[in-house]
């Protein structure tokens, strides 16, 4: 492929030598800890994006090459400039293996952009659940250590809940005492209002008492002191009224 | 003391349940309904008995003298605060409780270094998706594939190995 010979250019000649040298350090590729200070730190290789291309096979250094002199399309005239000219003087035979390998060409393009993404993506998965299925041992370590900090941490959270409770149980002493305090008040003016109440309730009931007999006395009085001859008058003027209002 | 205190509760009662581990709420409740019932001991009488009419009871009770001797002791009559005897009992037990709570703090603190350090060590582990299988080896002796001192066949799984026994199949047959 015509991008391995953009391989040597670029940042990508570092990575060649480092993965052809074998790596003698075991301490993962983003370590902080430099204690090997003799010997030139190797990094280990990651993963990394290709490099970039343009119609999938140029690489895009040619086209910075070009750009300064020639602009953008530069590399574009250069490349159709070079075709017409191997395809018109036949250093190019266009004969019938190109055929096929133009139909060949039509179809792997069809099948990589339309299957392409899906196979990528199951691919991708399995080389998750793969990978995750390695790391689950250390992940599930990590969670559990951070869960057990986590319920220290709480611990000592509900460790100082108990001076709230040491205020509230000076409170509730100091509500006791409060308590009986105003118990005492209560008692005292319950015992005073009983008796001056009593006094008050005594004088009604004698005057009461006093005053129904006086009235029944005096009716009593009364009664006894109408003679015969008024009861009869009486009576007579009862039955002369009647007559007037049965005359109405 | 003799001031009173205001007839509330000036306790944050939803914060302290928040911090009552879940097996300590039955003794919370509990402690909760018993200051429940100061307050509501406190809150039966009110804060001072209400005034007495004494004109009143001038003009109906016959009594010679007696509202007035009445009034006079009542107005001389002090009723003391009473006196508080446990304060000092629970200011022991709250310096008791701040050294228990130090002591838990810094047992605590050292587990939680502990914790922090195996979290670290594990961080500084080779991620395996940039490990080789030397490093590997290097990590794994046991399980690693070792070609001189015990080779296997493919699939490198103790199944297809020549000294395999299975547990599940019959017995010998002859």
């Amino acid at each position: 492929m015509l991008s391995r010979a953009g391989i040597l250019s670029g940042q990508q000649c570092k990575n060649i030598v480092a993965l052809s040298t074998r790596c003698m350090a075991t301490t993962p590729a983003t370590s902080t800890s430099a204690d090997k200070p003799s010997q030139p730190a190797f990094q280990r290789p990651v993963r990394q994006q290709p490099g970039k291309v343009r119609l999938g096979f140029v690489p895009e250094e040619w086209f910075q090459f070009f750009y300064k002199k020639t602009g953008v399309t530069g590399p574009y005239a250069f490349g159709i400039g070079l075709t017409t000219y191997l395809v018109s003087k036949e250093w190019y035979v266009m004969e019938h293996e190109y055929y096929n390998g133009l139909s060949l060409l039509v179809l792997c393009i069809i099948g990589v952009k339309k299957l392409g993404p899906a196979i990528a993506k199951y691919l991708d998965k399995e080389i998750d659940e793969y990978e995750a299925g390695w790391n689950s041992g250390r992940e599930s370590e990590k969670t559990a250590l951070n869960a057990q900090i986590k319920e220290e941490e709480t611990h000592q959270w509900s460790a100082d809940g108990q001076l709230m409770l040491v205020a509230a149980k000076r409170e509730n002493v100091a509500l006791q005492l409060e308590a009986a305090y105003r118990q005492r008040l209560m008692n005292v003016y319950d015992e005073v209002t009983k008796r001056l109440n009593y006094q008050v309730e005594r004088q009604n009931v004698e005057q009461r008492i006093a005053q129904k007999h006086l009235v029944s006395w005096v009716v009593k009085r009364v009664v006894s002191s109408i003679t015969a001859e008024q009861e009869k008058q009486n009576i007579d003027k009862c039955i002369a009224d009647l007559a007037v209002l049965a005359k109405v | 003391m003799a001031a009173k205190r205001v007839a509330k509760s000036s306790i944050d009662w939803a914060a302290l349940a928040e911090r009552v581990p879940p097996h300590q709420k039955g003794q919370f409740t509990q402690f909760k309904s018993k200051s429940d019932l100061y307050l509501r001991r406190v809150l039966a009488n009110p804060e001072s008995p209400p005034a007495i009419d004494w004109a009143a009871y001038k003009a109906h009770v016959k009594v010679a003298g007696m509202v007035d001797e009445f009034q006079k002791q009542y107005s001389a009559l002090q009723i003391p605060y009473p006196p508080d005897t446990v304060s000092a009992q629970v200011d022991a037990l709250e310096k008791e409780i701040k050294n228990d709570i130090a002591k838990f703090k810094t047992e605590s603190n050292t587990r939680i270094e502990e914790y922090k350090k195996q979290l670290a060590y594990i961080a500084s582990l080779l991620p395996y998706d940039q490990m080789t299988m030397e490093d590997f080896k290097d990590s794994f002796p046991e399980q690693a594939l070792d070609p001189i001192n015990k080779p296997t066949f493919w699939p490198h799984n103790p199944e297809d190995q020549l000294d395999y026994v299975d547990k599940d199949a019959p017995a010998d047959e002859h």
